[in-house]
């Protein structure tokens, strides 16, 4: 005889389905299986149109290494490399300008602070696209910014800074910013205070103050924006694409061309597997971090 | 809080953040200014960039293609997603360990952080592979409407999952108490609680889809551009062009006209929406 | 005998609850409440008190065991459908209506019209004096207009049973103790059976009819304030509720008992108890040389320390011989009756006064 415990979670368990259940089905169905697709089209051979068929092969792994009908092109590595670099970058700059414009905002009457904010991140609430074309029209070749660079001889005649390395970076940096400034100013906002006031009582002052009491109250919120800017910018495409040129690709215009220019989806696919390795990775490596250094916990699912 | 930072800092802050300030809305500023630009052939500021866009057919379709996927996906989305982040909420059983227990947090945290660009392409595939096996679901606005819900339903989840979260676990046995059952509590506790949380998810929901580009770019067919996809096309054909400009600056204008109202609206509503007791 | 069937009488029959195979948080407990009483289920935090609480409440089903309400087999009902109302120890007052609607709710849920509603609700905040407020939100009352208001919502439902969770719990001690008195009166005047669950020996006294004492799941002792107080059945009850000295005991014969203080005269007829108690108020103190050595059961000692405590002064006495005693006395205006440390002194433990009680 079932207890009325047990009736209780079947009971439990039906409302559960009933209501998450549709949500969840959704996203397995429309996300999750076709992804797995995807991945497991990186181990197809590819004909001649660059559609995945048999025989199952690990050339495509080959490509990504470098590894064609020519011999061994470094290409790849190196845009791997550059992806990385721009992503790193993107995510320390968007780190070192948060810190100020944060503690700035902290600084400020509180009825003022919510519109501060708002105003940092409001320009990523219009389109990428729009966003990505301002930067392409402030550094490309006839604007100001681009005369004054060559006028300090940066750069050659009629070109401008953008299509460019520097130009990714700015747009990364500048696409990314909220995504940095909102988790840093979520934890900023919980500071306990009192520690500087330990802080100073125990004779500290100045950066080493702000290193010791401030600054590791900021981890959690920090590490958060550095993973919700790092992964996306390093498989970023809009920005790269209109702003980089051919002499600043990154992976993701080489995946997408894969699918869009020269077809050849195993190749695409094996580039997507190793992008999400490198990401999986930091992800990894960064939640190791975040416990080690006691980060705290958010509302999780 | 103000007087346990120096005066010096609290200089050296603003002074630092002033013209970050100043340049976060400088290359948004410049694309409005560039929108005035003369008319071929003449000189000053004119309207002639918003009088060409004005006239473009194709504009006004795509940006009623945008509209509608951006309303008809956060429709949806939301209604999902709010199902979603009451279900885990209230029926979850907080101490299931074990592989089966954590699918939940999986499904609904892998569509946050995949990478657009994989997501964009994990569902050409798939409505590539549909499509030649079945014939539905062609590169279309459906297909489109369907990515953008996907993407959508882990944000006004998590967002009704938060709000119901940081309610007095009591409240729901509160209501029971007082005569009303469950179906009667969803109506007359959860719904109005959680109402803010569900409005919020659907703008959450409109703005994703509105800034959205690579996603669109790669479930989009040939007919159906929206107004990012029209852009990036603009790009590619002509570079910078007077036309982008005008259309750029009104889509800028707009989202802000939006932001202070309702930034406006949120302010007047302040002095009622308490949610401890 | 009480009536068990009468409105608001409650009897709970073998009542048990085990969470996911561990000790049973509740463990076959039988309780009669009567109608109209104010009865208190004392007890340290994880007794099982809010759980027993929860399930005539509804909000918990009992694995097995039955309750009655009103002399209804209520235990599979469910929680909407039982004429009981709860006051939460968070309040727990929907945060979406004001002071007016959050007190009509169960009204409304049980389809009372709007005229008749706003009479009910009105005379309620009437009654507990929040009608100033009937337009706020729940954040913009204090903790006290809160509790007041929560405790309207379920009093202005008429319900058969009112329970309190630990209701007054968060409240600053001053505010406590007006409330207790406040809440006290309305259950006098209202005549319903209030259960009330605390962890605050203090409460439990001052307000209760009866007390029923928990712990680890089962009641140690029910019965009427005085009754718990003064003639505890065993430690656990003697040591919860208020002071007191326990030694063991083996029994000498003749009415006399051997413990660690001495052999003590006890009036109460010796069972198969191996314990004695005696409440700190109970012992005489004189100075050692004024001790009256006539009587039985006075020892000399020395105050090892006097704890002043405004009303009575607590002493720790070191009798000679080791043993410590705990006395309590009210600070008359004689000064000859206080001491400080180092003082000699004698105790004198009234034979009347030594209890004896199970380990």
């Amino acid at each position: 005889m079932r207890t009325q415990v047990q009736n209780e979670a079947r009971r439990q368990g039906l409302r559960l389905w009933i209501t998450s259940g549709p949500g969840l089905f959704w996203i397995v169905l429309f996300l999750l299986i076709p992804s797995a697709v995807l991945l497991g089209i990186g181990f197809f051979s590819a004909d001649d149109y660059g559609s995945p068929i048999l025989p199952v092969t690990l050339q495509p792994f080959q490509q990504v290494a470098g590894y064609s009908l020519l011999g061994w092109d470094d290409g790849n590595i190196i845009i791997f490399l550059r992806s990385l670099a721009q992503a790193g970058i993107a995510t320390a700059v968007t780190a070192l300008l948060s810190y100020p414009l944060v503690f700035f905002i902290m600084t400020r009457p509180a009825a003022l602070r919510p519109l501060l904010l708002l105003f940092i991140v409001l320009p990523s609430w219009t389109n990428q696209v729009v966003r990505t074309y301002a930067w392409l029209e402030l550094l490309g070749p006839n604007a100001p910014v681009s005369w004054l660079a060559h006028a300090l001889h940066i750069v050659p005649p009629d070109l401008g800074i953008a299509p460019g390395t520097f130009a990714v970076t700015t747009g990364l940096a500048y696409n990314y910013l909220p995504y940095m400034m909102v988790p840093l100013y979520a934890s900023a906002e919980k500071l306990d205070w009192t520690l500087v006031e330990a802080g100073r009582d125990l004779y500290a002052s100045g950066l080493r103050l702000f290193w010791h009491t401030v600054f590791p109250q900021t981890l959690p919120g920090l590490l958060s924006g550095v993973i919700f800017v790092a992964i996306p910018a390093f498989g970023d495409y809009v920005v790269p694409q209109l702003l980089g040129g051919d002499r600043a690709l990154m992976i993701g215009s080489l995946i997408a061309n894969q699918f869009t220019e020269t077809p050849d989806w195993p190749y695409g696919a094996a580039l997507t597997i190793i992008m999400l390795v490198f990401t999986g990775a930091g992800l990894v490596a960064f939640r190791v971090l975040t416990r080690k250094l006691g980060g705290a916990g958010e509302a999780t699912i | 809080m103000s007087n346990v930072v120096p005066r010096r800092v609290r200089a050296v802050l603003a002074g630092i953040s002033w013209p970050v300030y100043v340049l976060l809305y400088t290359p948004l500023a410049l694309v409005a200014f560039y929108s005035f630009a003369p008319e071929p052939n003449g000189v000053g500021h004119s309207l002639h960039a918003y009088n060409v866009l004005f006239h473009d057919g194709d504009v006004f379709v795509a940006l009623q293609r945008s509209l509608i996927l951006a309303l008809g996906s956060a429709t949806v989305s939301t209604m999902l997603g709010t199902l979603l982040g009451y279900g885990l909420c209230r029926f979850r059983n907080a101490n299931a360990r074990g592989f089966l227990a954590n699918i939940p947090s999986l499904v609904i945290y892998t569509p946050i952080i995949m990478p657009s660009l994989v997501f964009g392409i994990s569902e050409l595939i798939f409505f590539n592979f549909v499509h030649r096996t079945t014939g539905l679901l062609g590169a279309g606005l459906d297909t489109m409407v369907i990515a953008h819900i996907t993407f959508q339903v882990p944000y006004v989840a998590l967002t009704v999952f938060a709000r119901l979260a940081g309610l007095d676990p009591n409240l729901f046995e509160a209501s029971n108490d007082l005569y009303a059952d469950g179906v009667k509590s969803f109506f007359y506790l959860i719904v109005p609680v959680v109402q803010p949380a569900i409005i919020g998810g659907f703008m959450l929901g409109i703005t994703l889809s509105i800034d959205d580009f690579t996603i669109s770019f790669f479930t989009a067919g040939p007919g159906s551009v929206t107004l990012p996809i029209y852009i990036y096309s603009a790009i590619a054909r002509k570079g910078i062009s007077p036309e982008i400009n005008a259309l750029g600056t009104l889509m800028i204008g707009t989202i802000i006209l939006f932001a202070v109202v309702h930034f406006l609206i949120t302010k007047g509503r302040e002095g009622a929406d308490e949610y401890s007791a | 005998m009480s009536d068990t069937a009468a409105r608001g009488a409650i009897s709970l029959s073998g009542i048990t609850r085990i969470f996911s195979g561990m000790i049973p948080a509740v463990d076959r407990i039988d309780l009669e409440i009567r109608a109209g009483e104010f009865f208190t289920l004392l007890g340290p935090s994880g007794c099982g008190k809010t759980t027993l609480l929860r399930m005539i409440a509804g909000f918990e089903t009992p694995d097995a065991g039955t309750i009655l309400i009103s002399g209804r087999e209520m235990q599979d009902v469910p929680a909407h459908q039982r004429a009981v109302n709860t006051v939460f120890q968070s309040y727990a007052l929907f945060p979406h209506l004001n002071v007016a609607e959050n007190i009509g709710f169960g009204l409304r849920m049980r389809g009372v019209k709007k005229p008749e509603r706003k009479k009910r609700v009105d005379a309620m905040m009437e009654l507990l004096q929040i009608g100033a407020f009937a337009g706020r939100n729940a954040g913009q009352l204090s903790g006290g207009q809160r509790q007041r208001v929560a405790l309207a919502r379920a009093l202005v439902n008429e319900p058969e049973v009112v329970l309190l969770d630990e209701p007054l719990s968060a409240l600053d001690a001053k505010l406590r103790a007006e409330l207790q008195i406040e809440l006290l009166r309305m259950q006098k005047r209202l005549g319903m059976t209030f259960i009330f669950v605390t962890h605050d020996q203090h409460e439990a006294l001052v307000m209760s009819d009866r007390i029923g004492v928990m712990s680890r799941g089962q009641l140690q002792q029910v019965g009427p304030v005085l009754d718990v107080y003064e003639k505890p059945r065993n430690v656990f009850v003697a040591e919860f509720l208020g002071l007191s000295n326990i030694w063991p005991m083996t029994a000498a014969g003749g009415g006399v008992g051997q413990t660690p203080i001495g052999p003590l005269q006890i009036t109460a007829p010796m069972g198969a108890e191996r314990q004695v108690m005696i409440r700190p108020e109970k012992i005489w103190l004189y100075n050692d040389s004024q001790a009256p050595r006539d009587r039985p059961n006075v020892f000399s000692g020395v105050v090892r320390e006097a704890i002043y405590m405004g009303a009575s002064t607590q002493y720790r006495v070191e009798l000679t011989g080791g043993a410590i005693v705990l006395a309590l006395d009210t600070n008359n205006a004689a000064a000859e009756r206080s001491w400080r440390a180092g003082e000699a002194v004698a105790v004198e433990l009234k034979p009347d006064n030594i209890m004896l009680i199970e380990g």
